[in-house]
């Protein structure tokens, strides 16, 4: 995380240049075409599609990786849980039972091993267009974006006054943390145990808390004095006009988009098994 | 036209008895620079919010009189009209600056009135430019200095077109020298805007020195005086309001000079006139310094230390002493490695280089919690301090960290709450207190864990004159009882008027190892570590005297009341 507290990386390209409104929309069109299937191929096809684009967007592999890691172990746990708590889901879709493991009664199929790769490469297939939404959407542009899609753009400012003051109030929990070391307070490992250092992390909250409500009332008094809220609507700062290549995208999104409601209403999210 | 009337205002806040401001009379003129002071608690602030609309519309409360701010009666408007007539600058720049760059932070108040996104760029422009700013236009908050984000806000406001400029303690957070620009940028714009200024501060001297033509004084919710800064500085007001006349004012009337108000001393070179009544008495009464022969109780030699491998160092080579029993100032300005220098003595980040000595025995391996029991560390702001409710409990919870017998936790709380005078209000909540009685539960709770150094990073910050002093005296007693003291400040006159020696900083090196009435006497140390050129220093240039540092020494000391 920079200092700023957003994960904007700054390069030439043209996902950097797209309006923030436009990213945030193609995450949603991709989002929709993803949950409109349950097939394997198309999800790997979407995933070799979302690499190109993040290659096109030169963002670092070293910023990109952590995330991409996060997300796998996440997928990792979610498809273990799967398998304890509901084993024979993926028979049930496909109507065949192959037993794979299992004690007694209770026993994997492959059918829901298979399912669960496929839950898996689902959600991985959402990552690459949500880094490139994330990475490359510079932070003073995520509240207009999420204005100009429609959420209201007191909801909105709260995302920007929240990337504004994470780095602040992250300042103010190591000031907290220091004073209270220095009187002898442990939160280093080998100074006391877990129990006793979660505990004193506890107490952080209170001068913590207090000072944020007071940093809540001033900060509301700087806005509502330089007249926010003050009209139905409000005009950004940093938002351009559109140009040809975000309304074309936007078009292609809303096709996309379409398709996929249309797909998954009509057809509905058809589980491919091939064996 | 007037830009503000009150007539008869009286106003209570919903939850208090009490009103706060009681029968308040004021006309200001347009274009007018006026200065509003008063104690903490006097009503300044809430005046201020009458004025901004914060009052009645966001803290509420009866208001009885006739207010008119540009015309207007802001009970009968919004909280949002108010803002097109009075732009406001608060005390917390932090919380002012609610863009994630400057640039966009000036845009803000246009952002909200709907001005299209390409009428905006060239405004903020123009209003960055006119505070000097433009060049930041794209950076953060977090690379800014507190006197930038201050500029922005006032860029901010100069966007909005407003007639009157209220600034709410501009200069409490900010070190000396930025302040002096912060000033001088308001000045700026007001020479060439003719906009109404109110400036709300009790730093009076600083504000002074800027030429302002009226000075209103709140005492207890009333007008106390309301005139020019010469009858001001001529009549005994400050003093008896318990605020802090400036330093060259209150020299003056120790030497038995009768100020008038034609006087016109509110300029400084005015007081040329009473050389000779100010050089006789000094020169019948002079002053020996020197410095407690004392045993060296901590030692630094040579520490250096830097974040990062790859970064410059934060710290270079600083090595000095102190002795038992002495107040020691680290001063020097904001970015000069204070606050990193005392985060190094106190533990809490690790030197690279360098060796540090607590009565001789080398304690570079020690850990901030093993530190804590022979160096107390006191932070600035007394709210990231305290976490019991009970001040008893607040003292005492050092000592329980460390596993004392509760006993003796019981007699070391009690010692230590009688020394900073707070053993009264053993069994009071904290929240009771005032900040100043707060910032003394802090020192007490240090204190009781028996240090035999205390560090303290900016002790006088946001306390008004009368629990400055009132403070620094409980300080000076803990000192009496043979603990050393480290003062990290900004404030010259804190440093000059307390601290028996002081070391300089400037971009992380020791410029300066010396009684702070020398350093302050030499104006090449003074411009390297950026430092303000307090009054005695200039009246002593002003009348030629040859021997500044015993001068300003002299005077010092005569002010405080302290043995010559």
């Amino acid at each position: 995380m920079s200092k700023s507290g957003s994960l904007y990386i700054e390069r030439q390209s043209v996902f950097h240049r797209l309006d923030g409104s436009i990213k945030l929309l193609m995450l949603i069109a991709w989002t929709f075409f993803a949950f409109a299937f349950l097939d394997a191929r198309v999800f790997l096809a979407m995933i070799a599609l979302g690499l190109v684009l993040l290659r096109i967007s030169k963002l670092p592999a070293k910023a990109v990786w952590p995330l991409l890691l996060f997300i796998f172990i996440f997928t990792l746990f979610n498809s273990a849980f799967l398998l304890l708590i509901t084993p024979e889901f993926g028979s049930k879709l496909t109507g065949t039972y192959t037993r794979a493991v299992g004690i007694g009664f209770y026993a994997i199929t492959y059918e829901t091993i298979f399912y669960c790769i496929t839950l898996s490469l689902k959600y991985i297939s959402i990552m690459p267009i949500t880094i490139l939404f994330l990475f490359t959407t510079h932070p003073s542009n995520f509240a207009s974006s999420l204005s100009r899609i429609g959420v209201p753009y007191r909801v909105a400012y709260s995302v920007s006054i929240a990337l504004r003051y994470i780095p602040d109030v992250k300042a103010e929990v190591e000031n907290i943390i220091n004073a209270q070391e220095a009187r002898g307070v442990a939160f280093k490992k080998g100074d006391a145990g877990i129990g006793t250092r979660l505990k004193n992390y506890a107490t952080v909250m209170v001068p913590l808390l207090l000072s944020s409500f007071n940093r809540i009332e001033v900060v509301s008094n700087a806005m509502d004095l330089r007249g926010f809220g003050k009209n139905k609507k409000r005009t950004w700062y940093h938002r351009k006009k559109y140009t040809k290549l975000d309304i074309s995208l936007a078009i292609v999104s809303f096709v996309v988009l379409a398709l996929s409601i249309a797909i998954k209403v009509v057809v509905g999210a058809v589980y491919w098994y091939p064996f | 036209m007037k830009a503000i009337v009150f007539e008869n205002v009286t106003f209570r806040y919903n939850n208090l008895d009490e009103p706060t401001l009681h029968n308040i009379n004021l006309s200001i003129e347009e274009g007018e620079k006026v200065l509003i002071t008063g104690k903490s608690g006097s009503g300044k602030s809430t005046l201020a919010h009458c004025i901004n609309g914060l009052i009645p519309f966001t803290y509420k409360g009866e208001i009885q009189g006739r207010l008119l701010v540009n015309g207007e009666e802001p009970k009968t408007r919004s909280l949002f009209a108010m803002g097109t007539q009075v732009g406001s600058i608060l005390q917390d720049q932090d919380c002012q600056f609610v863009g994630l760059s400057a640039g966009e932070d000036v845009a803000f108040a246009l952002e909200n009135d709907c001005v299209p996104a390409e009428e905006m760029g060239p405004i903020v422009d123009h209003a960055l430019s006119q505070v000097d700013m433009l060049e930041q236009k794209g950076q953060p908050p977090q690379n800014l200095s507190g006197g930038q984000k201050q500029k922005v806000a006032i860029a901010g406001i100069l966007a909005m077109n407003v007639p009157i400029l209220l600034f709410d303690e501009p200069l409490a957070n900010l070190d000396p020298a930025s302040g002096k620009k912060a000033m001088e940028t308001m000045l700026d714009i007001h020479d060439r805007t003719g906009k109404t200024i109110v400036v709300i501060e009790h730093r009076i001297e600083d504000v002074l020195e800027h030429s302002f033509d009226r000075v209103i004084v709140i005492e207890e919710g009333r007008v106390a005086f309301d005139g020019s800064p010469d009858r001001l500085l001529a009549e005994d007001v400050l003093p008896r309001c318990g605020l802090r006349q400036p330093l060259y004012v209150e020299m003056l009337k120790l030497c038995g000079v009768e100020i008038k108000e034609e006087d016109r001393i509110s300029v400084l070179e005015n007081t040329i006139k009473f050389k000779d009544q100010v050089v006789s008495s000094y020169l019948a009464d002079r002053f020996s310094g020197k410095r407690p022969d004392n045993k060296t109780i901590l030692r630094l030699e040579g520490v250096c230390y830097r974040y990062y491998k790859d970064d410059p160092y934060t710290i270079k080579d600083v090595g000095f002493d102190v002795k038992q029993g002495e107040m020691l100032a680290i001063v020097g300005n904001n970015g000069a490695g204070k606050s990193t220098l005392l985060k190094a003595i106190s533990g809490l980040v690790k030197y690279q280089k360098g060796s540090m000595y607590f009565e001789e025995v080398c304690i570079d391996k020690w850990t901030a919690k093993r530190r804590a029991l022979a160096i107390g560390f006191v932070m600035q702001n007394p709210n990231h301090m305290i976490t019991k409710n009970m001040i008893y409990d607040e003292v005492a919870f050092g000592l329980r960290n460390f596993g004392t017998a509760e006993e003796e936790v019981d007699w070391k709380v009690k010692e230590a709450l009688k020394i900073c005078g707070l053993y009264e209000y053993r069994n009071w909540p904290v929240s009771s207190l005032s900040y100043g009685q707060k910032k003394r539960v802090t020192i007490a709770s240090i204190l009781s864990m028996g240090p035999k150094v205390i560090i303290l990073d900016e002790p006088t910050a946001g306390q008004d004159y009368t629990s400055y002093r009132e403070f620094m005296t409980y300080l000076d007693e803990i000192k009496q009882t043979g603990v050393a003291i480290i003062l990290i400040t900004h404030d010259m006159h804190l440093a000059l008027e307390y601290a028996d020696s002081s070391v300089v900083l400037s971009g992380g090196r020791v410029i300066a190892l010396d009684s702070i009435d020398r350093i302050l006497a030499d104006p090449l140390i003074i411009s390297r570590a950026n430092l303000k050129h307090t009054s005695i220093e200039r009246m002593g240039r002003l009348y030629g005297v040859e021997d500044l540092s015993s001068f300003i020494a002299y005077f010092t000391r005569r002010i405080t009341g302290g043995v010559l």
